[in-house]
């Protein structure tokens, strides 16, 4: 793939080239979901957050490497990467090849495949400071199972997260008042601002011997809001507090996780965490993923009971060794991050051309994105939807992903459907914003 | 805060409020207070005052009044108020023991058509006129609660923190509108459409508007097959779900 920059993307004066796309088969098909599935489509994957949720498509039939096509046949460059989980493009074939292969031999079995212990050593081997590994399925398992055995190691009750951190959807990530979470579900739960050590040193204060973990994102990345970056110092005074005070510290890294470095978020920022939890470009799409801490916890991780049916599926750690072997080649995160670099410094200028004002905070390869000209984002709303329905899968309240297989092509049909959009909605707005 | 107290602020500053529409779209109602000159104060002990303005046909009702009462209801405490409410029992009248006929006739046929229009069935949403009162009354009614609960109920004030600087408009495509904001610390809410909204949730229709506000509908359904449009800084929408849905705790 060739990243030279070919001069800065000029606005162009033709007429807007694009056509946008209809759901009609997504439509359909969400009609019968209604019917028998909670909402439709429940979870992060509900079209609910999308505005208008009518320019996105419902439903995937397949993809292929950066893109995929909807079920009316649609296609899209995806920027969302499955929320993150597709880092090297759909349907790799190193990765598929490794999960066909473990596949003809066993998946669930009755007991682990040797691939377990392989895909362990290679996690210790490539994770700074990663002692051993624990596998379960998705993200939330391995902050759950963080959080359990942070309250094994130290006796105590209380864990400090961030407000607006996400770590997952049991009771205690969630906050009070969502549907289903009770007072005493989040009973031990310190919610402190990103970014503020001082707030964590009151609520070390305020519960001596109490605290048990720190849980927190490399960098915080919340919905509907722009990510920041830990400021200068912040995570080495963090991890200063909680040596001193037995406080188990946590990386939830599952987002971040291998979009960063390859050594993880941890050595990215310069810090040594205790426990680190990985899932979405662990294995390309693959179902798995793999809390890794430090020798120290090693026994208590072990005497912690944690488990699930699926949890020993052989083939998704086949398919885990594939994919980190792979980004390892390629220098996976320096890539993502040096064709997202390319991708927005391109359509922060398109954007800027028609006087709109692009914002891309966090790292480009899972930046958030969001044109600041409109106080009410209703604006940012409609040139997200907009660009979907011309073929750039763009949403507006969440980070987008970038992945290694996203080609200079991607790149340069995104613009134009951003040029295209910026034109769109300068003559229906002119000078409003 | 005790149940009883929030409830008594949603019946005062929630249901009540909905006599100005009452007066305005219900023809009977509007025939009954077209002649009325005459100040009501409702006054709760340890909850709080409202006011009902009748004059030229017209009702305001406002937790405040230049205009002093010519009639003054008071409830010994905030379930008093509620027992009122549950036909279980009488205002004590401290002013205008003169004008019992007409609190004793002519009020109660007025509270009548309030409450026929708030307590909905399946007869009666069969009327096109019915569902359009109701649909206003309970849009109203929604964020006017909304309000007392952010300021009151647990998980309102829990979430009230989470969405400092917010301003949400609910509206029907075409049809009434309401918005709340906040606004030095506390919240205010206005009847009508604003001009730059910063979160909007429109109802595509009254009738959507009706079944959607009446938990017939869940909002994840509604909003992605298009009946309800979202749009602004939707996650003040999200926050705030929760705390709409914990209304019927307090007034079903």
């Amino acid at each position: 793939m060739k990243l030279e920059a070919k001069g800065a993307p000029q606005s162009s004066a033709a007429k807007i080239k694009s056509k946008t796309y209809t759901y009609s088969n997504s439509h359909k098909l969400f009609q019968r979901a209604l019917k028998v599935i909670p909402c439709g489509i429940p979870g992060h994957f509900s079209p609910a957050p999308f505005v208008p949720p009518t320019m996105y498509p419902f439903y995937a039939d397949r993809a292929k490497g950066s893109r995929f096509w909807d079920v009316d046949g649609n296609e899209f460059i995806d920027y969302m990467c499955a929320y993150g989980p597709m880092v090297l493009g759909y349907n790799n074939p190193k990765v598929e090849s490794a999960a066909s292969q473990q596949r003809q031999k066993g998946d669930c079995m009755t007991a682990p495949g040797k691939v377990m212990v392989e895909l362990a050593e290679m996690l210790t081997t490539t994770i700074a400071g990663a002692d051993w590994a624990f596998f379960a399925k998705n993200g939330g398992d391995t902050t759950n199972l963080a959080i359990m055995i942070a309250r094994a190691a130290t006796g105590r009750k209380k864990i400090v997260m961030i407000k607006g951190g996400y770590h997952g959807v049991a009771p205690w990530m969630q906050g009070y008042g969502h549907y289903g979470v009770i007072e005493e579900d989040i009973a031990n739960i310190i919610g402190i601002e990103w970014n503020n050590v001082q707030q964590f040193e009151e609520a070390i204060a305020a519960n001596p011997d109490g605290i048990a973990g720190f849980i927190a994102t490399p960098y915080h990345h919340p919905t509907f809001a722009d990510s920041e970056f830990p400021a200068e110092g912040y995570w080495q005074r963090i991890r200063e507090l909680c040596t001193k005070h037995g406080i188990v510290l946590i990386i939830d890294d599952v987002r971040c996780g291998f979009r960063l470095d390859m050594r993880g978020s941890g050595a990215y920022f310069g810090f040594k965490p205790d426990l680190a939890c990985y899932c979405k470009a662990i294995a390309n799409g693959y179902p798995i993923s793999a809390l890794v801490g430090i020798d120290a916890l090693r026994t208590v991780a072990a005497k912690v009971f944690y488990t699930g049916s699926y949890w020993y599926q052989a083939v998704p750690m086949a398919a885990a060794l594939a994919t980190l072997k792979e980004l390892k080649r390629i220098n996976g995160p320096v890539l993502m991050n040096k064709i997202g670099k390319k991708l927005f410094d391109g359509m922060v200028k398109i954007c800027g051309q028609y006087g709109y004002d692009l914002k891309v905070t966090g790292a480009y390869s899972m930046p958030y994105v969001r044109i600041t000209n409109d106080p009410s984002n209703m604006l940012h709303q409609e040139w997200c939807a907009e660009c979907t329905a011309r073929g750039a899968y763009f949403t507006s309240h969440h980070n987008w992903f970038v992945s290694a297989a996203h080609t200079e092509k991607d790149i340069q049909k995104t613009w134009n459907i951003v040029d295209d959009v910026c034109k769109l909605l300068k003559k229906k707005y002119g000078e409003k914003y | 805060m005790s149940y009883d107290f929030i409830k008594s602020r949603l019946h005062l500053y929630a249901v009540l409020q909905n006599i100005e529409d009452l007066v305005q779209y219900d023809e009977e109602a509007k025939k009954l207070i077209k002649d009325w000159n005459v100040v009501i104060k409702f006054s709760v002990k340890g909850s709080g005052n409202v006011y009902l303005i009748f004059e030229n046909g017209k009702c305001t009702v406002t937790d405040s009044s230049e205009k002093k009462p010519d009639i003054v209801l008071f409830f010994t405490s905030p379930a008093h108020l509620n027992k009122m409410f549950d036909g279980k029992a009488n205002p004590i009248p401290l002013k205008g023991i003169t004008k019992l006929g007409f609190l004793t006739k002519e009020f109660p046929k007025l509270t009548e058509r309030l409450e026929y229009y708030l307590k909905p069935d399946d007869q009666k949403l069969k009327d096109s006129r019915f569902v359009t009162i109701n649909t206003v009354m309970t849009l109203n009614t929604a964020l006017f609660a909304l309000k007392e609960l952010l300021l009151f109920d647990p998980i309102g004030k829990h979430i009230a923190k989470k969405i400092k600087g917010s301003m949400v408009m609910m509206n029907v495509d075409k049809g009434p509108a309401v918005y709340i904001e906040q606004k030095n610390n506390g919240f205010e809410v206005h009847k009508g459409y604003h001009e730059q909204p910063l979160a909007v949730l429109q109802f595509k229709s009254m009738k959507i508007a009706n079944d959607f506000l009446n938990g017939k509908m869940d909002a994840f359904s509604a909003i992605a097959s298009g009946a309800v449009a979202t749009k602004g800084h939707i996650e003040w929408l999200d926050a705030v779900s929760p705390v709409l849905d914990r209304i019927a705790l307090y007034l079903a």
